[in-house]
């Protein structure tokens, strides 16, 4: 079965391996160039405090990279969506499924190879964008941004497998084709939106800090902001007046002879900012934690993909 | 002889629709029998059913000793050619001999060249290219090549024209020769079937009309000429299975308990496709409908 499933994927597997060729050409040579700007103009910005300055990044190259996150879903809907669906059209899993091979052992082979092709086309885009974003992250701290957290690393693994395991359940349960590629497309990008936005600040329990009102947060390095605010000195945020604000929150009632200026008043009645956050040491941890999500999403499906091809008629 | 096919009330149900009802059969080893009845009979489904490819909603069916059921043992003793012949098209009949021997346990590469070159079939083309012809006999030859012991074809010859139709039976009879394998085709080609068949399963609305052996079945029945008048006497003795009458003649289509007794009666032999057409038009309101006592008592005509 290993010997058919490379027999009917191997043109599609050589042209997924020149596209990586490609892209991982462009990235080395600019990549190389970044490092090498970045060693030689490390040491002079450095001491005069310019490296905010640095352009190290050109913004048709940034765009490339971030489109890297599109990567993880291709397999899967180029070669998931239709594996078993396209069958199922053509009729061919009649002439496959009477060879004397259970169509339980025909699935768990395909999948198997495919997850792991995904698997590693991801990883090996994901290495080389980890690799090619070092220095930038490492200057402008943000490895924790949705745009980078989503393309290095071990999450776009995660991805992918989802995604292929999401376009052969999808082929599998609609039997065709077009419709499996668009429950993929539309699938995976809502869910990874909503995961991103709605489920990946709250992995672990934020850390809080509390600074003076306008100031800056007493944070650096890559974090994940989470929440930002103004609170009183009861901890809760001020009760306002209507219509005007500051710093995206009311301004307290204790201040209504201030609104135009009102952050000294609120600093005498102890109003202080918040922001919290997770820590530039959780990456690896969220990172760890996304994949795992992903992972487990795509064993349900794969799960449910079994399950109808055993059940249903073929 | 040992029954390689066995069925009891097979009954396949979809949400609507009753594909096949009430399907009792019977296959000795090493017959070529065919499957007939009129579009939509369920002679697809049956197949399905003997070759795992469906489940039934009730009722059973024994295939070589055992129910079809996704087992590598059980699928190398069966062989089966879906209706349009489907194989991947942009793959060669090459390529079709590769995935076979990296599935089957028992596989005979060598056979499909071999069958395939005299019939000037290229093996290196994709097999998109080829004819519908071409490619039935490419796909028997692969479905041969498995060595099953139980071959399920459904209309095989539906697309072929009248000489690939003969290469291709003549294919299947050289394969029967032996006596090790069973074969169940269905066709509408009846006058081509009776060439190679030597048994019949006549399906019609979702049920058996007929099942024997042919040359019983050819004994069993046939065609009495008269004078117009009532039949009850003769349906009294025998089973009528279709009753023609125009303002002078009277024409039966009978199976026979016994001799026909009465001299008015002419009585002649009913070839293979008139007695199917005699069981299809029982259900067809444009001949009226038969009796259904004839049709009950040939159910289960197999001695």
């Amino acid at each position: 079965m290993t010997w058919v499933t490379w027999r009917q994927y191997r043109y599609q597997g050589a042209l997924a391996a020149a596209l990586l060729a490609a892209l991982a050409v462009v990235l080395l040579i600019t990549g190389l160039h970044l490092a090498q700007v970045w060693h030689s103009a490390l040491a002079g910005c450095m001491k005069d405090g310019s490296c905010g300055g640095l352009s190290l990044q050109s913004p048709a190259l940034t765009t490339l990279v971030v489109g890297t996150s599109a990567v993880p879903l291709l397999p899967g809907l180029f070669w998931g969506a239709q594996m078993v669906a396209h069958e199922l059209e053509t009729g061919t899993n009649q002439f496959a499924w009477t060879q004397s091979i259970t169509r339980r052992r025909w699935l768990a082979v395909r999948t198997g190879w495919l997850l792991l092709a995904a698997a590693v086309l991801a990883g090996a885009v994901s290495a080389l964008v980890t690799w090619w974003s070092g220095p930038g992250n490492a200057l402008y701290g943000n490895a924790f941004e949705v745009n980078k957290f989503d393309v290095t690393d071990i999450a776009p693994v995660g991805y992918a497998v989802f995604a292929m395991s999401l376009g052969i359940c999808a082929g599998t349960v609609l039997r065709r084709t077009l419709p499996a590629l668009a429950i993929t497309l539309a699938g995976f990008v809502g869910i990874r939106a909503l995961i991103a936005q709605s489920l990946r600040p709250h992995y672990l329990t934020p850390v809080t800090v509390y600074y003076n009102l306008m100031g800056p947060p007493p944070v650096t390095g890559s974090y994940l902001g989470v929440s930002q605010g103004v609170v009183g000195p009861n901890g809760k945020p001020p009760v306002g007046l209507g219509g005007y604000v500051f710093n995206g929150g009311p301004v307290p009632a204790a201040c209504a002879n201030a609104v135009q200026n009102p952050a000294p008043c609120m600093v005498a009645h102890g109003y202080r900012e918040y922001l919290a956050y997770q820590p530039a040491s959780r990456f690896w941890a969220f990172q760890g934690i996304e994949t795992g999500i992903f992972v487990v999403l795509a064993a349900v499906l794969l799960g449910i993909t079994f399950w109808v091809l055993a059940r249903r008629d073929a | 002889m040992t029954a390689v096919i066995e069925t009891s009330g097979l009954t396949k149900r979809y949400r609507r629709v009753t594909a096949l009802s009430d399907c009792t059969i019977s296959v000795p080893e090493g017959r070529i029998a065919a499957l007939v009845g009129p579009n939509g009979a369920g002679k697809t489904t049956l197949l399905r059913l003997l070759a795992g490819l469906a489940t039934p909603s009730a009722g059973q069916a024994v295939v070589l000793g055992g129910p079809p059921r996704q087992d590598p043992a059980y699928l190398a003793e069966i062989g089966f050619l879906a209706q349009d012949i489907p194989l991947y098209r942009r793959m060669t009949a090459q390529d079709h001999i590769g995935v076979g021997a990296h599935l089957n346990p028992r596989w005979d590469g060598e056979s499909v060249p071999d069958r395939l070159s005299s019939l000037k079939i290229p093996l290196d083309q994709p097999v998109g290219t080829l004819s519908g012809g071409q490619r039935a006999q490419v796909a028997l030859a692969l479905t041969l090549a498995k060595r099953p012991r139980l071959l399920l074809l459904d209309e095989p010859l539906a697309a072929l024209d009248p000489l690939a139709r003969r290469n291709f039976l003549a294919m299947l009879a050289e394969a029967a020769v032996g006596g090790n394998l069973t074969i169940l085709l269905s066709s509408h080609l009846i006058a081509d079937i009776e060439r190679v068949c030597d048994h019949l399963i006549l399906l019609a609305a979702s049920r058996v009309q007929l099942c024997g052996d042919v040359d019983t079945l050819l004994a069993e029945h046939r065609i009495l000429t008269g004078p117009r008048r009532d039949t009850t006497v003769i349906a009294r003795t025998h089973a009528i299975v279709r009753e023609d009458t125009t303002p002078r003649q009277t024409t039966l289509l009978v199976r026979l308990t016994g001799p026909v007794a009465d001299p008015a009666w002419a009585v002649a032999d009913p070839n293979l496709e008139e007695i199917v057409l005699g069981y299809m038009s029982q259900d067809d309101p444009a001949y009226g409908a038969g009796p259904e006592a004839a049709r009950l008592s040939a159910v289960g005509g197999d001695r």
